[in-house]
C-alpha cells in the first residue's frame, strides 16, 4: 500500500505539468460584443422579408398531374402561380422554371424549345399544341389548363404514350420505294413542280397534337391512322420518286384505315406547324375514288 | 416474399377505396337529381323512425340507394401494345368494296339525292318513278349512315357480339323500312305527294 501510496503522490505532483496541455486544446472564442451593449434599433438597419412586386403579373397555372409509382391515387390538378414579369413568354417557359423553381416533380416532354422536334405537345387551354409555340396569354385573371395529349394513355404527368402513333407510322413504310435504279445511277432527280407538291406535308413533325384531337381516332385508334400519319401516307403517294404508289393505295383501301375520317378538320384547326392535314386525307380520297 | 404480398395489398388498398366511393356520403355531383331523390326517400319513408337513424351509420343509410358503383358505358381498357413496340402496326388486306368503292357510291347517292328531293317541288308534278327513286336513293342513305354510326361507336374488337346484333338490326330496319316505303307508294299517296300534305308553312 505504501508503495501506491509514494506514486499517488508523485501523480499529484505532476498533475500542474499536464494543465496547461489541457488548457490549450480548448478552442475559446472570445466575444467582442459581450462586453458592450447593443445598439439601439435606430443605429441598425432591419432585414425585411422581400415584398411582394406591386407590378407582379400573378398568373396561375393548373397541370395535370400522375404518377405512376401510385397507381391507386387518382390524377389530380396542381396549381403553381407565376410571376410573368420573371417568366418567359411562351409555356413552355412556364413549365421549365416550375419544374426549376417550384417543383422538380412535374414531368414533362420538351427538347427543340423552338417547334421543330414536337416533344412538347400537350393540350394547353383545351387545345393541342406544342407548349413551345404556344404564348402564354397575358390576361392573368383567365388561369390556364395544361392537359396530357387528349385519349392517350399517360405515362406520367403531361407526358403521353405515343407507341400506337409510331406503330401506324412505320405501317405505312415513311420511305422511298423504287425497283428502278436512277436514270443518271446517282440520284432521283425531281422537277420543281413535283416537289412544290411535297410542301406542307414534309413539315409534318409528328407530334401528334391532329391525331389525338380526332374524335374518329379517339374511338378507333386501334385501326384508324388518323390524320397524321394520313398526311405522312399520302407525302409518299404524291412523291414523284415513289413506285409503290399503287401499293400504298391498296393499304389504305378498307373500311378502317382511311375512311373513319369524317371530315371534322379538328386536325386541320390545331396544327401547331399550320399545316392541313384534312386536305391531304381529302386528296387521297379523291385519288382512291375512281 | 414481398413480391408475395404486394399484390394482395394492393388490391385490399384499391378495395377500400373503391368501398369508400361505393358508401359516400357526399352528394354525387354527376347526378344531382339522385341525390335529392334519395335523400327525401331516407327522410319520409325509410328512416322515418329515430331508432334507424340513430343504430344505423349514416354512410350505409345511403350505401343503400347506392348499391353499385358508377360504371362508364365502355371504359377504356389498359393499354395492350400488338407485339412489340417497334413492330409496325397490321395492314389489313384491301377490299376496295368497303373502301375506295363504298366511298364513290356513298358520294354519288348523297350528291343525287339533292336534284332527287328539289326535282317534285320545282317542276311541281309527280312521277312514281322519280318517287321510287328518292325512296330508294333515301333508304341507301340513311343505310350508309347509320353503318358508319356502328362502325365508329361500336368497335369489332371491343364488343364483337353487340357488333353482330346492330349490324343484323340495321339490316332487319332497313328491310323493314323499304317495306314501308313500297306500302306507302303502292297502297297510298306517295312520299312525295304525303310530304306535300304534311307541309303548310
Amino acid at each position: 500500500m505504501a508503495a501506491l501510496r509514494t506514486t499517488s503522490r508523485l501523480f499529484k505532483a505532476s498533475r500542474p505539468l499536464f494543465r496547461p496541455m489541457q488548457m490549450r486544446s480548448l478552442a475559446t472564442v472570445t466575444d467582442g460584443y459581450s462586453s458592450t451593449s447593443t445598439a439601439p434599433p435606430s443605429q441598425t438597419s432591419t432585414t425585411k422579408e422581400p415584398a411582394a412586386d406591386p407590378d407582379a403579373k400573378i398568373k396561375t397555372f393548373h397541370i395535370y398531374r400522375w404518377n405512376p409509382d401510385e397507381p391507386a391515387t387518382k390524377p389530380r390538378m396542381q396549381s403553381y402561380a407565376l410571376d410573368l414579369n420573371k417568366t418567359g413568354p411562351m409555356m413552355l417557359d412556364a413549365l421549365i422554371r416550375i419544374k426549376n423553381e417550384v417543383d422538380p416533380t412535374l414531368t414533362f416532354r420538351r427538347s427543340c424549345r423552338e417547334g421543330i422536334c414536337g416533344s412538347c405537345a400537350m393540350n394547353i387551354d383545351g387545345v393541342n399544341t406544342l407548349a413551345c409555340l404556344c404564348r402564354i396569354p397575358v390576361d392573368t385573371k383567365a388561369e390556364t389548363k395544361i392537359y396530357p395529349l387528349p385519349h392517350t394513355y399517360v405515362v406520367k404527368d403531361i407526358v403521353p404514350d405515343l407507341t400506337q402513333f409510331y406503330k401506324q407510322y412505320k405501317s405505312i413504310k415513311p420511305y422511298l420505294q423504287r425497283t428502278t435504279p436512277a436514270p443518271g445511277g446517282k440520284e432521283y432527280l425531281q422537277s420543281k413542280e413535283d416537289r412544290k407538291k411535297l410542301d406542307g406535308m414534309y413539315e409534318c413533325i409528328l407530334c401528334a397534337c391532329c391525331s389525338t384531337s380526332c374524335p374518329s381516332y379517339w374511338w378507333n385508334s386501334e385501326e384508324y391512322l388518323g390524320p397524321a400519319v394520313l398526311m405522312q401516307s399520302y407525302r409518299w403517294i404524291a412523291d414523284s420518286r415513289d413506285e409503290k404508289k399503287e401499293e400504298r393505295k391498296a393499304a389504305l383501301d378498307n373500311s378502317m384505315s382511311l375512311y373513319r375520317c369524317h371530315t371534322i378538320l379538328n386536325c386541320s384547326r390545331t396544327c401547331p406547324k399550320g399545316l392541313n392535314p384534312g386536305m391531304a386525307i381529302a386528296e387521297i380520297k379523291k385519288e382512291m375514288a375512281f | 416474399m414481398a413480391s408475395i404480398i404486394r399484390p394482395a395489398v394492393f388490391r385490399q388498398s384499391c378495395l377500400n377505396i373503391a368501398s369508400k366511393r361505393a358508401f359516400s356520403t357526399k352528394p354525387s355531383p354527376t347526378f344531382p337529381a339522385i341525390n335529392k331523390q334519395a335523400a327525401s326517400i331516407l327522410s319520409k319513408n325509410a328512416l322515418g323512425n329515430s331508432f334507424v337513424k340513430e343504430v344505423v351509420p349514416k354512410s350505409i343509410q345511403v350505401a343503400a340507394f347506392h348499391a353499385s358503383g358508377r360504371r362508364p358505358i365502355l371504359p377504356p381498357l389498359p393499354q395492350v401494345i400488338d407485339g412489340t413496340a417497334n413492330d409496325a402496326a397490321k395492314v389489313p388486306s384491301p377490299s376496295p368494296s368497303h373502301g375506295s368503292y363504298h366511298w364513290t357510291f356513298e358520294r354519288l347517292i348523297s350528291v343525287g339525292l339533292i336534284p332527287l328531293t328539289v326535282a317534285p317541288f320545282a317542276a311541281g308534278s309527280l312521277n312514281p318513278l322519280t318517287d321510287a327513286l328518292l325512296c330508294g336513293t333515301i333508304l341507301i342513305h340513311s343505310h350508309i349512315g347509320f353503318e358508319a354510326l356502328i362502325i365508329d361507336y361500336i368497335p369489332r374488337g371491343r364488343l364483337p357480339g353487340t357488333r353482330k346484333a346492330f349490324d343484323w338490326l340495321l339490316k332487319l330496319a332497313t328491310v323493314v323500312v323499304g317495306v314501308g316505303l313500297y306500302e306507302f307508294e303502292t297502297n297510298d299517296v306517295g312520299l312525295t305527294e304525303g310530304i306535300k300534305r304534311i307541309w303548310t308553312a
